[in-house]
């Protein structure tokens, strides 16, 4: 067993795995934020987004031993008690989602790319999710929340010409 | 080099099949708060079905879609529901539902006529209310008159219906008959861009008008024309599946089941074609299944109309269109492409 301990939406965490286990698996399993999905466990679809010392990465190709001492963000730490976070909901507003189930690791590349790039094209969008799959939605609706959602956090109402 | 082309795909779609039972049934209930309970077996999977079913109990008895509680798919304690398949679910489970409003919206009015000094016919349900028709002012309260109706009359307000296409069997000489109780139709157009070069199509825009009857939800509409588009293209350009001679599927995970990702999605026009038809409830006929049918003709078309080639067997990978492109220029050396 390996003991790793990792600051998760602004805790600390510790958990006692065996050395093989990923760091989805100890979010997962350990922790109980059940949000980040299990989708493929080989980094092809995207549903296990997390934010690792801010960047989006892939949770099921990380071992939990790698994210010794780094700062996590899953979607459960987006929303606090004022509300959901604006990409939240711009993605309710917009019924951006279908099933839903690639949506944690969506909305996590988002809120990375607005990050750096508080007014990004269309262009950008697309490039920030391309390793979201998503089966249900097309992307449409999910890209136009992005853009609502960067326009809110730059003050801007929500719903001005892009 | 890359080569513009534009295509149409038209299509139709059968919505409530006859051949076999097709039940929904539902429940209705309407509580002395002025919400209503609904019990449905249909399941939801994202597409908003029950947003919409909710829709439909709400406008039926002149409530607010939040006043209703939508309780479904638990076997313990829903009505049958043949399934959330083939496209049915707002019409023929929303049928039911507005039968069983109906039942409880009548019992409704039953009581709130000698409250209100008129006849049942005379009223209507609407702003949560049981008004006279004509006479805003003559109304009572939907809750109140719930409450009045299981403390006072003994007859809570409460339906169940449920609703089955009618049937017309086939003959079985001919194969004639009506297989479906409706249907709804589409046209899409491509814009795509092929490059002769490596036979790599990108799909540029899409604009899709699609009939679904009367679109209770345009927003969830909308999200179903754009998903249904987005596994047209993967049916048009990416998506099969690979077995070996033994029948084990080859590449059986995402690395190289290919599907489209935000990059490979066109920007994408729906077009509502709003369309009332009189056995649907409210109008509304269905809009899941059809979304995905006219997209991959409508590539293709826009493929051979930029180089020139067909490609009969989808998808039409990039090796499938260099390799037609190839085979074109051979066949006709001084022509490079169709442009
Ligand atoms: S579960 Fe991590 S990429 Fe699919
Ligand atoms: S909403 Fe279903 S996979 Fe994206």
């Amino acid at each position: 067993m390996t003991d790793v301990s990792m600051t998760v939406n602004g805790e600390e965490r510790t958990a006692s795995v065996p050395p093989e286990t990923t760091l989805l698996t100890v979010l997962r399993e350990n922790f109980f934020l059940t949000g980040s999905k299990l989708g493929c466990d080989v980094g092809d679809c995207g549903a296990c987004t997390v934010l690792v010392d801010g960047i989006p990465v892939n949770a099921c190709l990380m071992l939990a031993g790698q994210a010794e001492g780094r700062d996590i963000v899953t979607i459960e730490g987006l929303a606090n008690q004022d509300g959901m976070h604006p990409l939240q909901q711009a993605f309710e507003n917009l019924a951006s989602l279908q099933c839903g189930f690639c949506g944690p690791g969506v909305i996590i590349s988002a809120k990375a790319l607005l990050e750096e790039n508080p007014d990004p094209s269309v262009d950008d969008i697309r490039d920030a999710l391309s390793g979201n799959l998503c089966r249900c939605t097309g992307y449409t609706k999910m890209i136009e929340a992005v853009q609502d959602a960067a326009r809110i956090m730059r003050g801007e109402s929500a719903d001005e010409a892009a | 080099m890359k080569h513009r082309g534009k295509g149409i795909g038209c299509m139709w779609y059968p919505i409530g099949f006859t051949v076999a039972a097709n039940p929904s049934a539902a429940t209705v209930k309407v509580n002395e708060d002025g919400t209503a309970t609904l019990l449905t077996g249909t399941v939801e999977t994202g597409q908003g079905s029950l947003t919409v079913l909710g829709q439909i109990a709400a406008e039926e008895l002149g409530i607010s879609t939040e006043d209703v509680h939508v309780v479904s798919a638990d076997t313990d304690a829903t009505p049958m529901d043949t399934g959330a398949i083939a496209s049915r679910t707002t019409y023929v489970t929303g049928n039911a539902i507005q039968l069983a409003a109906e039942r409880a919206k009548n019992i409704l009015f039953e009581v709130a006529a000698p409250m209100l000094g008129v006849r049942p016919d005379q009223l209507e349900a609407r702003d949560r209310k049981i008004q006279v028709k004509g006479y805003p002012q003559s109304a009572l309260p939907v809750g109140e008159v719930a409450n009045h109706a299981q403390n006072g009359a003994g007859t809570p307000a409460i339906g169940s219906a449920s609703y089955n296409p009618p049937t017309v069997a086939m003959d079985p000489e001919t194969g004639q008959g009506k297989p479906f109780s409706t249907y709804v139709y589409a046209t899409q157009i491509a814009e795509v861009e092929v490059d002769d070069e490596t036979g790599e199509v990108q799909v540029i825009r899409i604009a899709a008008a699609h009939d679904c009857g009367t679109a209770i939800n345009p927003m969830l509409v909308e999200g179903q024309v754009q998903g249904g588009i987005s596994m047209g293209v993967g049916m048009a350009l990416e998506e099969e599946m690979l077995f070996d001679d033994q029948g084990r599927q080859i590449n059986p995970n995402l690395t190289n089941y290919i599907m489209p990702t935000s990059l490979d999605m066109p920007h994408i026009d729906v077009d509502i074609v709003e369309n009332f038809d009189p056995t649907g409830p409210f109008g509304a006929k269905g809009v899941g299944e059809p979304t995905a049918v006219a997209t991959s003709a409508a590539i293709l078309n826009a493929v051979y109309d930029a180089v020139g080639v067909r490609v009969p067997n989808l998808p039409a990978t990039s090796e499938k269109v260099l390799a037609a492109i190839k085979a074109k220029r051979n066949a006709d050396p001084k022509r490079v492409s169709a442009s």
